[in-house]
């Protein structure tokens, strides 16, 4: 007879997984609360409801300026991760290439490397070349870092696509380009997407290099954050940070619509 | 136009923008770390090495990356399990409960745990309401705020590692053992756990690497007197601006982690092979 799982296991497993929620959570529940408080100081649970830390920072250069800055970026680099590690992915999985595996290899190679490392070999290359970093600096890095989402998303749904598609299409007379466009590049689809989605999470919220290859007037919303909280947090920090929890949530939202968590989570 | 040229320009822009903006910098920075006023030279990792200071930061890194990457995996494995077995609704809300914060930029997590661990905030209250520590207790600015904030910065990592190899173990496994007699536990411990063993070498793999090479969080938990390696860097680079010696600390930094990394990858790989 199969023994069945005990009551105070049930009970236990219970206890575990609220607690864990509660851990997980905790951090952006509080930083949701000390937004609304109407005190000038940072506490939480908050005292009365306000939205003046919101009015506050809707009507400050820095913040604004930085989003601003964060949002060309992450756009910048959310377009050209998705066309050229798409590109890449659609040749990687052809595995005609001489070095496939090593190819497949190099793609990855950024996702190993702490971002740390890679930021200072930037900025030192950068400064040593062309001087001054700008954003054209944080474009190609944040590039690079999220090529390889790009790639595993896309190879993750073509190792799943009809290879024979492409040959019957070739057989019923399409041009390469037509081959590629209206063939190949609809099966990548929803990993393209996927990948978009990273690319641009990444880039928006990622504070490494962005803290590196700053300079005055090239602060993104993180960095800006980070200087606040290091300095002199108030609770328009934590407006801030609430807005960014609410394009978390939203980005999330648009993902399970178009593709489903469950998907975009084993990516 | 042949299908080799074809997929040569496809690869060709993402291969020029990674050796032009990956490999070339990376190179740049291990040049610049061996370069001194009169040419190649070890002095920035002879004086890290041979400086008690320097050295206690690296232990410090060590010791707290091992313990996060312990902590993480210890929470993360029943996390995983759970979420592989449990319906399909419930399912879909662990999954956001992983993701969000996974999504959610590390500057605001750990905003968060610095109002949650600040000296008049929820925790520290909490503890001195009940009696359970003094009125001069404090977490903030301690190894353990850094470990704490950490851990939630990475269990999503560790978690989602685990779960897909978890997803992958067949029911009727656990099910068989359990009509053999073995409790829950037993058939937790004897039958999921090994099978889940690739699952949680790849998530501490990588959870030690992200904890070894992070400085927002403890910087931002453990202030400036409790430094880790990657935070010292990042002074290097900012403050004192002294960038050959950052360097130095990047690729002493780099080393570290493969020198703790391939030897417990071997080992483990080893180990579930045979």
């Amino acid at each position: 007879m199969v023994k069945s799982i005990s009551t105070p296991m049930r009970i236990a497993t219970m206890a575990f997984v609220v607690f864990t929620a509660i851990f997980l959570l905790a951090p952006l529940v509080v930083v949701v609360g000390v937004s609304v408080s109407e005190s000038q100081f940072i506490a939480f649970p908050p005292s009365g409801f306000s939205l003046r830390w919101y009015e506050e920072v809707l009507g400050s250069d820095a913040y604004v300026g930085a989003a601003w800055i964060s949002l060309r970026v992450a756009i910048l680099v959310t377009l050209t991760a998705t066309f050229v590690g798409g590109a890449a992915a659609i040749a990687l999985h052809r595995r005609k290439l001489p070095f496939s595996g090593a190819l497949a290899t190099f793609f990855l190679s950024p996702l190993v490397l702490p971002t740390i490392i890679y930021a200072i070999g930037m900025l030192m290359l950068w400064s040593a070349i062309f001087g001054p970093v700008s954003i054209v600096t944080l474009w190609l890095s944040h590039t690079v870092i999220t090529i390889p989402y790009v790639v595993r998303t896309t190879l993750a749904v073509l190792s799943e696509s009809d290879p024979f598609l492409e040959e019957a299409a070739q057989t019923m007379g399409a041009s390469r380009l037509q081959r590629l466009w209206l063939v190949v590049v609809p099966q990548c689809r929803p990993g393209l997407i996927a990948g978009a989605f990273f690319a641009f999470n990444i880039s928006f919220d990622e504070a490494v290099l962005a803290l590196f290859l700053r300079k005055p007037g090239l602060t993104t919303l993180p960095v800006q954050i980070y200087g606040q909280l290091e300095f002199s947090p108030d609770p328009s920090v934590a407006a801030v940070s609430t807005i960014m929890i609410a394009l978390t949530i939203t980005l999330i939202l648009v993902i399970d619509r178009l593709l489903g968590v469950q998907k975009f989570a084993s990516a | 136009m042949n299908d080799r040229a074809e997929n040569t320009l496809l690869v060709l822009p993402g291969l020029a923008l990674l050796a032009l903006a990956f490999f070339v910098p990376i190179t740049q920075m291990l040049i610049l770390s061996v370069s001194g006023d009169d040419g190649p030279t070890l002095a920035h990792f002879t004086r890290f090495l041979g400086d008690p200071y320097y050295l206690g930061v690296l232990w410090r890194t060590v010791r707290l990356s091992i313990l996060i990457t312990v902590i993480c995996a210890a929470i993360g494995f029943p996390l995983a399990y759970i979420m592989a077995r449990v319906g399909p609704r419930l399912r879909l809300w662990l999954i956001v409960l992983v993701i969000l914060p996974l999504m959610t930029s590390v500057v605001v997590r750990t905003f968060g745990w610095m109002v949650l661990l600040s000296r008049s905030g929820l925790i520290p209250e909490m503890l001195r309401d009940m009696g359970l520590v003094g009125r001069n207790f404090a977490i903030m600015q301690t190894e353990t705020a850094i470990v704490i904030g950490m851990v939630q910065v990475l269990l999503p990592f560790m978690t989602l590692s685990i779960l897909g190899i978890v997803t992958r173990i067949d029911p009727r496994l656990e099910e068989a053992a359990r009509t053999m007699g073995c409790t829950f536990l037993q058939s937790l411990r004897t039958v999921v756990l090994p099978l889940a063993v690739p699952g949680i070498i790849a998530g501490s793999l990588l959870v030690f690497t992200l904890s070894a090479s992070s400085f927002v969080t403890p910087n931002l938990l453990g202030g400036s007197r409790i430094q880790v390696l990657a935070a010292s860097i990042y002074r290097s680079v900012t403050q004192t601006l002294d960038w050959p010696f950052a360097a130095a600390q990047a690729v002493i930094l780099f080393v570290g982690i493969l020198l703790i990394l391939v030897p417990y990858a071997r080992l483990a790989g080893g180990r579930s092979n045979g």
